[in-house]
């Protein structure tokens, strides 16, 4: 087994064990009965979403400071990978909400700016699909992805504006028993684990295929031994 | 003094090579023209010396300056004319060169003169759509020109300019440091004291006055 | 050269092409007056229930007139190579941005000036100077954000498909206060006083990040 499996193993093996304390451990919720058990995967990949994002926002900063393949590297693999917890947050949110709000969907704050936070990371992944690979590609997705990110917010403070009905977060303020806080925190833990170890996995195969392709490192210029003055 | 000093020119659109390590010097006042089969880099090379395109690999200076970091100071002293013209159709002949003459920040008796020196003084107000092609290419010149560049780069200009392509070429070029990618080996003996020739990519020989074998 | 004059002379470049041909403004001024004809085929339209629907139908068609408008113009500069022409005179690209976006307004807001009319005679909404503003503001924010955008697709295969999947998520939240805002000034409960301050910060918000980011995206 090379490191990539290795850490595969491990990441795979959290999961499980969180997966063990959410329908083994935590006790089942008063009122919303065993469908509240969602709510820990639910949470923890959003969060690991978010996280992600961060990583193609830092990512793309950094590229358009000084052009580090690595840092675009890291934004690529960010933008799929928060794609793939987005999808999972949306899809666990709409089977709770079935049995819980009588609907799949209502248009609040959370529900819609994570739905624009799809829309545009699919966007951004399009983008580097269809660009040319390499510098251009990387720089006009760095700039789709940091709107993204200040995008986000802003259709999230709009809709909250405009009206919302999502419970609040209830973490903060205790309301959680004390055996669904640690579960909870336990599973946000396995799932950053998972998501950076799928990060590290798909740096790895976007390091190759800018092998396949040949992706440059930044090149030196300097200038010549021979100046000619400019008019 | 040497304008263009390039070492190892090389670009690369994705896995596909287009010019791998390129070298070349060119003194003031010369003129070198870059001979070579329709894909074998002359574009590319040209768009990297016009710093329309920056290297994938290589160095480059141009009148003593960084031709990649330090391109933004480039702009006054190099006058390009790309492959494609580049104009506005709607536009006259006139207001073409009259909007460049705005953005290179340069007076407007410019336009007269380099309409003048391009031939296009009668059809100053046509249209550029309205323009033959050859006269497109003449107006692109005149605009390439507008800020009398120092060094000029030229993307097969002679394509469609007719008969009398040698002897504009010559009247524009006369005082100037140029770079000519052309088909035209008659043209390139006539204008130029050297070439350049380019095969896949990468420079297959220089010459002095030339007789290219194929 | 002083950047203002060179937004000015590419905005006036792109005005003078556009009066010379006359290919997008009465294309989308048609488009707009079918979204109006779709609109009310679509929708059960009458004097009780205009006021709810006609500001949706309103924001369909600008927002769509609009990517359209933004599209062609960093397209048409591509197709003629003349966006390089521009990149390669000393000119600073953000100001070539500023004046692409200005141009591009300017077109919308004729566009504008045939819908607001004809909405308010096809479904007797009340055509007043609050409607007005709320549209004029959301198109500042609006335009700079589609011209970024359509710079950013104009270097890149499909670029139809490209530019509404990225625009449009961004245009959400002009839309959502743009749309109180005019709710409320045809009558809808809402507060167009704050929407209206809404749509002043996204203008500012977005019009200070794009010119940041217009250079990454033009530069070569």
């Amino acid at each position: 087994m090379n490191r990539y499996e290795k850490a595969a193993a491990v990441g795979v093996a959290l999961m499980l064990l969180a997966a063990g304390a959410i329908f083994l451990y935590a006790p089942d919720d008063a009122l919303q009965g065993p469908v509240q058990r969602i709510f820990y995967l639910h949470v923890s990949s959003a969060i690991a979403a978010y996280g992600c994002f961060a990583v193609v926002l830092v990512g793309g900063i950094v590229y358009l400071r000084n052009e580090s393949v690595i840092a675009d590297r890291f934004a690529r693999s960010g933008a799929l990978i928060g794609l793939l917890f987005t999808t999972v947050t949306l899809v666990m949110g709409m089977l709770w909400a079935k049995p819980i709000w009588n609907t799949f969907w209502t248009w609040d704050a959370r529900l819609t700016s994570t739905l624009v936070l799809w829309i545009i990371y699919a966007g951004y992944l399009l983008v580097r699909r269809l660009a040319e690979p390499g510098r251009q590609g990387a720089r006009l997705a760095a700039v789709v992805g940091i709107f993204g990110f200040i995008d986000v917010p802003v259709v999230h403070f709009s809709v909250t504006w405009w009206r919302t009905q999502h419970p609040g977060p209830i973490v903060v303020n205790n309301a959680l028993p004390p055996e669904m806080l640690a579960t909870f925190l336990f599973t946000l833990v396995c799932t950053l684990v998972f998501a950076a170890v799928l990060i590290a996995i798909r740096y790895r195969i976007e390091a190759l295929l800018d092998a396949k392709l040949r992706i440059a490192e930044p090149i030196q210029v300097v200038p010549a031994q021979r100046p000619e003055a400019v008019r | 003094m040497s304008v263009i000093i390039g070492d190892g020119l090389a670009h690369r659109f994705g896995a596909e090579m287009a010019l791998e390590g390129v070298d070349l010097v060119l003194d003031s006042g010369e003129h070198i023209a870059v001979l070579g089969d329709n894909g074998a880099g002359k574009t590319t090379l040209l768009r990297i010396l016009a710093t329309a395109l920056r290297p994938t690999a290589g160095r480059l200076s141009i009148a003593g300056l960084d031709a990649v970091r330090e391109r933004r100071r480039l702009r006054h002293y190099l006058g390009y004319v790309a492959h494609a013209p580049g104009l506005y159709p709607a536009l006259s002949a006139a207001e073409n060169l009259q909007f460049f003459s705005d953005l290179q920040d340069v007076d407007r008796r410019r336009v007269d003169e380099a309409l003048d020196v391009v031939g296009l003084t009668s059809v100053a107000h046509r249209r550029a759509d309205q323009l033959s092609r050859g006269m497109q290419q003449r107006l692109a010149i005149g605009r390439a020109i507008l800020h009398e560049p120092r060094l000029l780069i030229l993307d097969e200009p002679d394509a469609s300019l007719g008969p009398d392509a040698a002897e504009l070429l010559t009247r524009v070029i006369s005082d100037k440091t140029v770079v000519l990618a052309t088909h035209d080996h008659a043209l390139a003996n006539k204008l130029c004291q050297r070439s350049l020739v380019l095969r896949h990519g990468r420079s297959v020989g220089t010459a002095t006055r030339l007789r290219v074998v194929r | 050269m002083n950047p203002f004059r060179v937004a000015l002379a590419v905005a006036r470049k792109d005005l003078r092409s556009e009066w010379r041909t006359r290919e997008l403004v009465p294309a989308l001024a048609q488009f707009i007056i079918l979204a109006l004809l779709i609109g009310n085929f679509g929708f059960q339209i009458d004097s009780r229930s205009a006021p709810s629907i006609a500001p949706g139908i309103l924001w369909l068609a600008l927002v769509f007139a609009g990517l359209v408008a933004f599209g062609r113009t960093f397209a048409a500069e591509r197709e003629q190579a003349s966006l390089e022409a521009m990149l390669m005179t000393p000119a600073s690209p953000v100001a070539i941005f500023a004046g692409k976006a200005l141009a591009a307004s300017a077109l919308l807001v004729i566009c504008e000036a045939v819908m607001l009319p004809a909405l308010s005679i096809f479904f007797g909404t009340p055509f007043s100077a609050d409607v007005i503003a709320a549209v004029l503001l959301a198109t500042v924010g609006m335009a700079a954000l589609g011209c970024l955008f359509a710079a950013i697709v104009a270097r890149i295969r499909a670029r139809e498909l490209l530019l509404p999947l990225l625009t449009l998520p961004l245009w959400i939240p002009f839309v959502i206060a743009g749309g109180v805002a005019v709710q409320s000034a045809m009558g809808l409960p809402g507060n167009y006083q704050q929407a209206i301050g809404l749509l002043i910060d996204f203008d500012i918000l977005f019009v200070v990040l794009t010119s940041l980011a217009a250079r990454f995206v033009l530069d070569e």
